[in-house]
């Protein structure tokens, strides 16, 4: 048990973790603009998955040079996003939106339902065995020591996770639709007696974290290379942990709980055994929720009224 | 010339009707008060202008234009600016971002500044917290806030809901005195108060709501003298 060994599992805590945060992402934003636990985001990038498979086999990028290979890379990155991104505005035009001034219980109900449709729709589409992604890029170590390796998959997921979340921030912080955006998640109703088109601001919303779980499925292809139509539930429940470890609702909650969420989940696979890290990842929820029950970055201030 | 003009509407929640066939209208920048107790429907009024609350039946004319049916934000586009009941700033957004959202349809960012750096001229203490969060300021802060940012979004008709509500008596000056201003600017203003003296004082015209009917209508000074509103509005 080295000071290697240690390092190398942080190392494949965080990547795992950033993979995790940029799902969480979607969750947050969707909870947070609209209250709905969104069960059918971790399915969303099943099929997200299930369409780069389908796109790495019909542009050939498995036998591609290094150059066409990157480039295939940035397109599946852009085209998943799109995918996911149109296909979540789609489904919160034509299920939520109705449910808008339902019971919250509804809306939550109906996104287990697609959920399963999701689910179903991937069966369909790659069928019931797990699939191999194929390796794109190759697992030579980066670092010039042994015991201790980067490659290039773990900085495809840096490469591609942090601009993701700096543009995310800078998006939400400084934009007039990020501005409306937290507006809406605050007090609808005064959001649109300022001019805001409060359905509008919603759907962007669900298109952003639908956009950020395209680009997430497209990593887990190339990161983990196995997918099957049954991986959303797992990595969607993980996701879902991140954002409420995090505090759901917080953007850089959401961050933190997925990184948090991958460090223990490799630190406790290396160190105490694979069949323990379910257990202890919830242990530690709950344990954090006892005591912190905002998450660890969540709101605990009450405003004055 | 009425700019606006509401007939017969009525609107309610469930089987209630709070609104059952208000009808009145508001003259090119005048100010015109409705006042009524706890649960007349003056908050549900101007709700149902703004299209947050649906209308069942009855027509709401702005500028020539039914506008009754169109959603919140494009009424609010129109030129019909509402400020809330209870102020609804955004409490965890800075000042700042409050006042820009005030001129969200607002397309000329330098218009927005200069109409956020006049807004601060009107309420000084806001140009001092700019960067503080809405949720810590103190209630007439938030009051003020609550107005500027009304006004930033350049409304030709703006309602404010209970303006002095809970509020010191000297904020309640304050905010009565940049009230008082709207009109010699050209803004129509609708104003829905408890305190039925201090609105019909500004008002040249007044209306009273009671259990969704408009039971009287008059100049301000001739409501401020009849014995119904004396006894039951201005507790004499």
């Amino acid at each position: 048990m080295s000071v290697q060994f240690f390092l190398q599992q942080c190392l494949i805590g965080l990547t795992n973790g950033a993979l995790i945060a940029l799902v969480a992402l979607g969750y947050t934003m969707v909870y947070g603009i609209i209250g709905l636990i969104n069960f059918a985001h971790g399915d969303l990038i099943m099929l997200g998955a299930c369409l780069a498979l389908s796109l790495v086999t019909a542009l050939g990028l498995a036998t591609a040079g290094p150059t066409a290979t990157w480039l295939g890379i940035s397109l599946l990155i852009v085209l998943c996003g799109l995918f996911c991104g149109t296909l979540n505005v789609a489904v919160d035009r034509l299920v939520y939106k109705p449910l808008r001034s339902a019971p919250k219980l509804a809306p939550l109900v109906s996104a287990i339902g697609v959920s399963f449709i999701f689910m179903n729709m991937g069966l369909f589409w790659i069928g019931s065995a797990d699939r191999a992604f194929p390796e794109l890029l190759p697992s030579t170590n980066l670092l010039p020591m042994e015991g201790l390796q980067i490659t290039w998959k773990d900085l495809l997921v840096v490469i591609v996770v942090v601009p993701l979340m700096v543009g995310l921030t800078l998006l939400v912080q400084m934009t007039r639709l990020g501005k409306a955006m937290r507006a809406v998640s605050q007090d609808q109703t005064a959001a649109s007696l300022v001019g805001v088109d409060v359905d509008r601001v919603i759907a962007a919303t669900f298109f952003i974290g639908g956009f950020l779980g395209g680009a997430a499925s497209v990593i887990y292809g190339l990161y983990i290379n196995t997918i099957g139509f049954q991986i959303g539930f797992q990595n969607g429940l993980y996701a879902f942990t991140a954002a409420v470890l995090g505090g759901i609702g917080s953007i850089p909650g959401a961050v933190l709980g997925g990184l948090v969420i991958g460090l223990v989940r490799s630190l406790s696979s290396a160190y105490v055994g694979e069949r323990w890290t379910g257990a202890i990842v919830f242990a530690i929820l709950i344990v954090i929720l006892v005591f912190r029950p905002e998450g660890l970055l969540g709101r605990r201030t009450k405003e004055k009224v | 010339m009425p700019i606006f003009e509401v007939s017969h509407l009525v609107a309610g929640y469930g089987p209630i009707k709070a609104l059952d066939g208000v009808s009145f209208d508001v003259n090119a920048g005048e100010l015109i008060a409705i006042i009524g107790a706890n649960g007349a429907g003056k908050t549900t009024l101007l709700m149902t202008i703004s299209g947050v609350v649906p209308a069942r039946s009855g027509s709401i004319r702005f500028l020539d234009q039914p506008i009754n049916g169109l959603l919140t934000h494009e009424i609010v586009r129109l030129g019909v600016g509402h400020s809330p009941e209870g102020r609804r700033i955004f409490p965890r957004l800075t000042v700042r971002e409050n006042l820009q959202l005030g001129g969200f349809t607002q397309p000329d960012r330098w218009q927005l500044k200069r109409d956020i750096a006049e807004a601060c001229n009107l309420f000084p203490v806001l140009g001092t917290r700019m960067n503080q969060l809405g949720g810590t300021l103190s209630g007439g802060e938030q009051q003020m806030l609550a107005l500027a940012r009304a006004l930033i979004g350049r409304p030709k008709l703006l309602m404010l809901d209970e303006p002095s509500l809970g509020l010191a008596p000297l904020v309640v000056v304050k905010i009565f005195e940049v009230i008082a201003g709207l009109t010699s600017r050209g803004i129509a203003v609708i104003l829905v108060e408890q305190n039925a003296r201090a609105a019909l004082r500004l008002a040249s015209r007044g209306y009273v709501l009671e259990s969704g009917r408009i039971t009287l209508s008059g100049s301000g000074p001739e409501l401020l003298n009849d014995r119904r509103v004396r006894d039951a509005y201005l507790g004499e």
